[in-house]
């Protein structure tokens, strides 16, 4: 097959991973409700789940000093000091995996304090792992003689 | 021949062989690298509002990553502050080599004329990288001690064996120049042959033969040039060319077969893991583990990090290599299989590279702006943005974008896996690279767990 | 030649920066009126640094504020002046003038971990007078001397949680002796519904009124602008330990257990729970008073006579009384912890 051909066809594939709707249900809409502890080295819990359309309510917790929950994509923010927490209420309606960072200097390992909020299915994370497979596939279908 | 050659453009000739503009550009860096040292140990101890760790790890680090390497290869260590002295004191002036040369100039020793003192030079900045990208008076000292190291091999031994040999930052930046989209090579080779000083490897007034030991007329691959221009200079046939060569790279045309490139690719592409891993994943554990230098947990952790990086990782890519050697009956030995292929896992890489280094950017960039206004903690306001709080940007494309690069890395590794393996097994590549295509394909999916998952 | 010394100088130039950065510190360190700096660490690594300024009476004290690690607040104790936060790297200026000799008490705002209290240090102000022997007035528990430290179970408790808008219908038949504020501050609430008990008058009333009308008389003692104020107070500096809901399982009371010495009495040195009827039921608001201006010896219960005025104390205490008797209007929450009738 002529090398043009097969790039028209790899593309195709591409595309193709890319607008087949990846099967996750219809959105619940139930109501979900969290107890986040913040600590100067992580969150705990430091993955949470949620499926899509959940009321999410997240309750931050500073366990030693001032903290801060920041909410990737979502770009919600909130902070929080012991016996001060902070609260979260939104809609869950994109899915995905959504990183949760301490969004107040809370010691040397603040810009670290990474969490993650997934909601629904992982669309993104299948098909880039699909995409993938074409890519690693192509790369070498496309390099033979 | 399609490819242009950048130098034929007339500014671009003059901009390159005039030493002024590289050189400005090197003192600001200068300025720059020592304003970074007194910020680490004068300013305040809090990274986010102090110039040696915004300018360093995330000004500096974002441009050289996502810019700097991968469009201009070694285009860095072409203004490198570090770099620079050496040639002002083998030459004994800044500009044209001067009536007296200072320093020894020794040779380098012929035992350490590779890559392994900067991978145990990177080996140990990793393992300690939580407590230095986190504490100023950590990166001052790094700063120092490579400003420290540069400066007496500079006056004890010959050219930049400093950059060359020991530079941890220079050994994979050498590695992922094989896929700039630019190469300086010569012109006419038969010229250079006919040339009886090869000036532009022994030096003449107008300028010092490379800095980095390549005899130009014999280069072929990005890895070892440190886009100084000496040799444009000190060439009486105006003989060197910097062709835009696109997609094309080195790893196809010149592919490295040594034991300490491999593994210094193994190395980065583990890092890149462990790295994302440490800092991006969620585990408060892991990171307090790495922050602790000298604990317990901590020297637990560094264990299991140099294992994974020399050993699980080289290992497991070893017997991927090993099935495919079998499985296409190549005449080739495992360990130059092993190296050979090796090469192969360049561009992604430097993908994960790249995705690591686009959170960083866009994720806590905007401490730059607060940094450039107030670098030291002190309550300067020099642009008016000392108040500009911490924004960060495109936090729901990042995943999206951090995905592309990954697999645009894996295709690239697929395809040079295969080229390699063409040129190794013949009609049987296929079955070569397959396994080899695997085990990227594993790692590609690790870092995509870690980053969109 | 020339191009060459050009270089040479810009060379120098270039490696002059850190010198001329520092000269600009140093010279904008001279110029300006002297200034304090007063660095902010979590108590572990230093806290306050200086720990002790001396400055003269009416003489403005210029203080260059900044954290060096986590969020801080500045704040001075018994003074109106407001407590200035302290973002970490972010320096800011605060201007005080002290009319008054005499030692001021500077202490953390913000939470900053386990050891945050004791993150004080002081201000010397001197000028004339500076010896003289304050003029205050003796707190209430060492005037009734009170052993602040001696267990006080109440003979009884509620069955339920009282109901303080009852106890205000019924409370109108109370005598005068009820009503006393000063009775009221000194005496604990068992003991009062003690007298009710054996009050020939009340003899027809059930064990739960007599609650409501103490409940009553203790919510009737103050204001709700001066409950919100102790609200605000507690849930700024008690609620860490002491639970947002009173209960004594604040997030540090863990980290406090670990912070004690091994010696400690650990079952004593756990944080009160004010929800615990039977312990608040038997202390007087001296007494709960008291507790809060001295704090508790090696308990970990910070000591607020330093920080605190008056009215903040007793503010504090009138909101720690809506742990147990509720708020007028509020609905009765149920059965109490430690609940148990005991005495008739």
């Amino acid at each position: 097959m002529q090398r043009s051909w097969r790039v028209g066809l790899l593309a195709l594939g591409a595309v193709a991973v890319l607008i087949v709707p990846v099967p996750g249900g219809a959105p619940a809409g139930g109501e979900r409700s969290f107890r986040i502890e913040a600590t100067s080295t992580g969150f705990t819990p430091a993955v949470i789940r949620a499926r899509a359309g959940d009321r999410v309510t997240i309750e931050l917790v500073a366990m030693d000093v001032v903290h801060g929950l920041f909410v990737d994509g979502y770009e919600l923010s909130t902070t929080a000091e012991p016996g001060r927490p902070g609260r979260l209420a939104f809609v869950a309606d994109r899915t995905g995996a959504f990183r949760l960072r301490c969004s107040v200097t809370c010691g040397s390992l603040h810009p670290f304090v990474v969490g993650v909020l997934k909601v629904g299915p992982q669309t993104l994370l299948w098909r880039a792992a699909m995409l993938a497979v074409i890519a690693a596939l192509g790369g070498l279908w496309l390099a033979r003689r | 021949m399609s490819e242009p050659d950048v130098l034929r453009v007339p500014w671009v000739h003059r901009l390159v062989r005039s030493r002024w503009p590289q050189l400005l550009v090197t003192l600001v860096l200068l300025a720059g690298f020592l304003v970074a040292i007194v910020a680490g140990f004068a300013g305040s101890p809090v990274g986010n509002r102090n110039f040696a760790i915004v300018g360093v790890w995330i000004a500096w680090w974002a441009v050289l990553m996502l810019v700097a390497v991968p469009l201009l290869g070694r285009g860095w260590c072409g203004v490198c502050p570090l770099g620079a002295p050496a040639d002002w004191i083998q030459r004994g002036a800044i500009l044209t080599p001067g009536p007296r040369a200072l320093g020894l100039g020794r040779r380098w020793p012929a035992q350490l004329r590779n890559l392994w003192l900067q991978n145990a030079g990177f080996l140990t900045l990793a393992i300690a990288s939580a407590a230095i990208l986190t504490r100023p008076r950590l990166t001052a000292l790094v700063l120092l001690a490579l400003l420290a190291a540069a400066l007496i091999v500079s006056f004890v031994f010959e050219r930049r064996a400093f950059c060359r040999h020991l530079c941890p930052v220079g050994g994979f930046i050498g590695l992922y120049a094989q896929l700039a989209p630019i190469e300086l090579r010569v012109r006419d080779k038969r010229r250079c042959a006919a040339h009886r000083d090869k000036t532009c490897y022994t030096g003449c007034a107008a300028g010092s033969g490379c800095p980095w030991g390549v005899y130009p007329g014999a280069l072929d691959r990005n890895a070892a040039c440190g886009m100084c221009f000496e040799c444009v200079r000190t060439c009486p046939y105006d003989n060197v060319a910097i062709r835009w060569r696109g997609l094309r790279n080195d790893l196809v045309t010149a592919p490295g077969h040594r034991l300490d490139e491999a593994f210094k690719a193994f190395i980065m592409l583990g890092s890149a893991l462990v790295y994302t891993a440490v800092f991006l994943g969620p585990w408060g554990d892991l990171k307090a583990a790495a922050l602790g230098v000298g604990s317990r947990a901590w020297v637990a952790y560094a264990g299991v990090v140099i294992a994974f990086l020399v050993g699980v990782l080289p290992g497991a890519f070893f017997l991927a290599g090993e099935l495919g050697r079998r499985f296409s009956h190549s005449p080739l030995t495992p360990r130059r299989t092993f190296a050979s292929h090796a090469a192969a896992l360049v561009p992604l890489g430097l993908a994960a590279w790249v995705a690591f280094t686009l959170s960083l950017l866009l994720v806590n960039g905007s401490y730059a702006l607060v940094v450039a206004s107030d670098p030291f903690g002190w309550g300067w306001n020099l642009l008016g943005t000392r108040n500009a709080g911490w924004t960060p940007a495109l936090t729901g494309a990042l995943p999206i974008l951090q995905a592309v690069v990954l697999i645009i890395g894996l295709g690239a590794t697929a395809l040079a896996a295969m080229r390699i393996a063409r040129g190794t097994a013949g009609a049987t590549a296929g079955r070569q690279a397959a396994p080899v295509v695997l085990f990227a394909f594993v790692v590609t999916v690790a870092m995509l767990r870690l980053l969109v998952g | 030649m020339r191009a060459e010394s050009v270089a040479r100088a810009l060379l120098v130039l270039a490696t002059s920066t850190p010198a001329l950065v520092l000269g600009v510190r140093a010279c904008e360190r001279q110029r300006s009126p002297p200034v304090v700096e007063v660095r902010g660490r979590m108590v572990n690594e230093g806290g306050w640094e200086p720990g002790e300024i001396v400055i003269g009476v009416d003489q403005p004290l210029r203080l260059a504020l900044v954290s060096d690690d986590v969020v801080h607040g500045f704040g001075i104790g018994k003074t109106a002046v407001e407590a200035v936060d302290m973002y970490p790297g972010v320096p800011r200026n605060l201007t005080l003038t002290f009319d008054r000799p005499g030692i001021y008490t500077y202490y953390c705002t913000r939470w900053c971990g386990v050891n945050h209290w004791r993150m004080r240090g002081t201000i010397v102000v001197r000028g004339p007078g500076e010896n003289a022997t304050a003029d205050e007035a003796e707190p209430p528990h060492v005037a009734l001397d009170l052993d602040l430290d001696a267990p006080h179970p109440a003979a009884a408790v509620p069955s339920a949680t009282p109901d303080a808008g009852r106890g205000r219908h019924l409370g109108a038949a109370l005598s005068p002796d009820y009503r006393d504020a000063g009775m009221l501050r000194t005496t604990p609430p068992a003991v009062v519904w003690g007298r009710l008990r054996a009050d020939p008058d009340h003899r027809h009333r059930t064990d739960q009124d007599l609650w409501n009308l103490v409940a009553a008389q203790w919510i009737a003692g103050t204001t709700d602008r001066v409950r919100w104020e102790g609200e605000q107070l507690y849930a700024a500096n008690c609620a860490a330990c002491h639970g947002e809901g009173g209960d004594g399982r604040g997030v540090m009371a863990r980290a406090l257990a670990a912070s004690l010495p091994p010696s400690a009495d650990h079952e004593r040195a756990r944080p009160a729970a004010f929800t615990d009827a039977q312990v608040m039921l038997g202390a007087s608001s001296a007494l709960l008073a008291g507790k809060i201006l001295r704090g508790g010896m090696g308990t970990g219960m910070p000591n607020w006579g330093a920080i605190l005025t008056d009215e903040q104390v007793w503010a504090l205490v009138d909101y720690l009384w809506t742990f147990q008797f509720g708020r007028v209007g509020r609905a009765s929450a149920g059965p109490l912890e430690g609940h148990r009738v005991s005495g008739e």
